[in-house]
């Protein structure tokens, strides 16, 4: 019998807590968002670690979303 | 695979903090950040200041600013002339407002982008620069903002790609670091036509080498697909490329990925060449891709796929450029990223399901319908230098028509991906399905 591949849906729900949560954190705060990243000296790295972090954990959602929806890569035979 | 993404990450960081990289575009002529603090509309006098300055400047508007549109104490972009640096050319307003249907362009465009980008490597990214100017964003912010979600996409897609054996780390390396140096040269030649021939002159050394460079490598590119595809789908390397092969100059390096044996000294020029299509037409990946697959003979699965890696690489040193020099609006980067890094991945493990020359006819149709609307733009440009006359009207709806042909690049190009995608997943289940079947008997 084919063995049911477990579903990432712990990883699904920690990671759109935290990717939903940080997207509401950033749109409820833009004066402030648009400022401190705009801004020169170290505040630089800001719009970068933003993009990096986002990259991480709404990539992850992003993935097992789809993983979930049965839209996974074709496997090698 | 750790020592190769900490080796990867060195060089990135190196380049970004060596080379002014201002991949996608530098900021052309002269422009200031900051607010304004009064206007005087009877004398036609702004007073501004810049960001990070406790400076108030008086400046004087020129006849083509229309001072009831200005607004005072929000952030604003000052387009000054090129000799009087104390007469404005343009105002426009640093941050727009992000209401629903702005937000829901943005997020369909990044979307349909991060498709795109995840299965030719590239080419998503066109539209969103254009659509989010058209939304009223200052044309350097929206450059920006748009870079800075290109490294971050092309780090998801590079990864995934990577799991399904598709990446050459080496060979994206190679290609994204001499591109760095086809950016500077891209630039200096920008403005060196910025300064001869003014914004008309650029856009339209832009548009003219959009075409040419479209119509010629598209057009080869799209053509080698069809002869593929009618040859039963089995690509095989260019003879240019078995040629290069053969010749041994060192350094000589094995792309072990790619499965090439290859001299630097054919690799470097591909990059460099990449470099400097991303400085002026914003989209390295178009000489990127082609490069890889018909001068240094990768197939076009590992060329488009390593492609992330050269986008990543450009994209983040071009994005630390941009944020130091504060036009990042990171409302922007970071809606687009909602959306793209859905299709950046959708569109990555699509390249698994379909037959490899798909890449080409998706890379070919879009490079040859860009071309079209690139040169819908041309009798604009040339009548803004006083080499053609059109009437106003005429050139509003063409250049209206170039945007609309431009985004239908990049839609008919997600319709191809998302049909033989699903058309592949439909043929692997029945595979799977009859295998089982067998079994059973």
């Amino acid at each position: 019998m084919k063995e049911k591949k477990k579903q990432p849906y712990a990883m699904a729900v920690m990671m759109g807590i935290l990717s939903i949560g940080s997207y509401i954190a950033i749109f409820t705060n833009q004066e402030m968002v648009t400022d401190f990243s705009t801004r020169s000296g170290y505040f630089v790295i800001l719009p970068i670690a933003a993009a990096f972090y986002f990259s991480f954990i709404h990539g992850a959602f992003a993935s097992s979303v789809l993983s979930i929806l049965g839209i996974e890569a074709k496997k090698k035979k | 695979m750790k020592k190769a993404l900490v080796i990867l990450m060195a060089l990135v960081l190196t380049a970004a903090l060596a080379a002014p990289v201002f991949a996608g575009g530098a900021p052309r002529g002269e422009f200031r950040k900051g607010i304004i603090t009064g206007l005087d509309e009877a004398a036609g006098t702004i007073v501004f200041s810049p960001a990070n300055s406790d400076e108030q400047i008086t400046m004087k508007l020129g006849p083509e600013v229309n001072s009831s549109e200005i607004t005072v104490d929000k952030r604003v972009i000052v387009s000054l002339d090129e000799q009087d640096h104390t007469l404005v050319r343009n105002v426009t307003r640093m941050f727009i407002d992000l209401d629903a249907k702005n937000m829901a362009f943005i997020l369909f465009v990044g979307f349909v982008g991060g498709l795109v980008s995840g299965f030719i490597g590239s080419g998503g990214a066109f539209v969103l620069t254009p659509g989010m100017m058209s939304l009223g964003v200052p044309a350097a912010v929206a450059v920006a903002s748009n870079m800075c979600h290109k490294f971050p996409k092309a780090m998801v897609g590079a990864y995934k790609r990577l799991k399904y054996g598709q990446v050459d780390l080496k060979l994206g390396l190679i290609m994204g670091l001499s591109a760095i140096g086809g950016v500077q040269i891209g630039i200096k030649v920008q403005e060196f036509i910025f300064k001869s021939w003014g914004d008309a002159g650029s856009n339209l050394y832009v548009s003219v080498a959009f075409v040419a460079i479209l119509v010629t490598v598209g057009g080869y590119v799209f053509r080698d697909a069809m002869k593929i595809a009618k040859s039963g789908g089995e690509e095989k390397p260019s003879k240019l490329a078995l040629w290069i092969q053969t010749i041994n100059i060192p350094p000589m390096i094995h792309l072990k990925t790619a499965n090439v044996r290859i001299s630097v000294w054919f690799t470097v020029p591909v990059g460099f060449a990449t470099g400097l299509m991303a400085a002026t037409i914003a989209v390295g990946g178009f000489v990127g891709v082609p490069g890889m697959m018909y001068v240094i003979g990768a197939s076009s699965l590992v060329a488009s796929a390593s492609e992330l890696v050269v986008a990543f690489t450009m994209g983040f040193a071009g994005s630390v450029k941009w944020a130091m020099a504060g036009l990042i609006d990171l409302r922007l980067t970071l809606l687009i990223l909602a959306a793209s890094l859905f299709g950046v991945q959708l569109g990555a493990l699509g390249t698994t399901y379909v037959k490899e020359h798909m890449i080409k006819v998706v890379m070919g149709s879009i490079m040859l319908i860009v071309a079209i609307s690139r040169g819908l733009a041309i009798p604009k440009y040339l009548t803004d230098l006083g080499v053609l006359s059109l009437q106003p009207s005429t050139a509003n709806i063409l250049m209206k028509a170039s945007f609309i042909v431009m985004a239908a690049a990049l839609l008919i190009g997600a319709f191809i991906i998302i049909k033989s995608m699903i058309m592949g997943m439909r043929m692997s289940r029945k595979e799977v399905s009859g295998v089982a079947a067998s079994h059973v008997k």
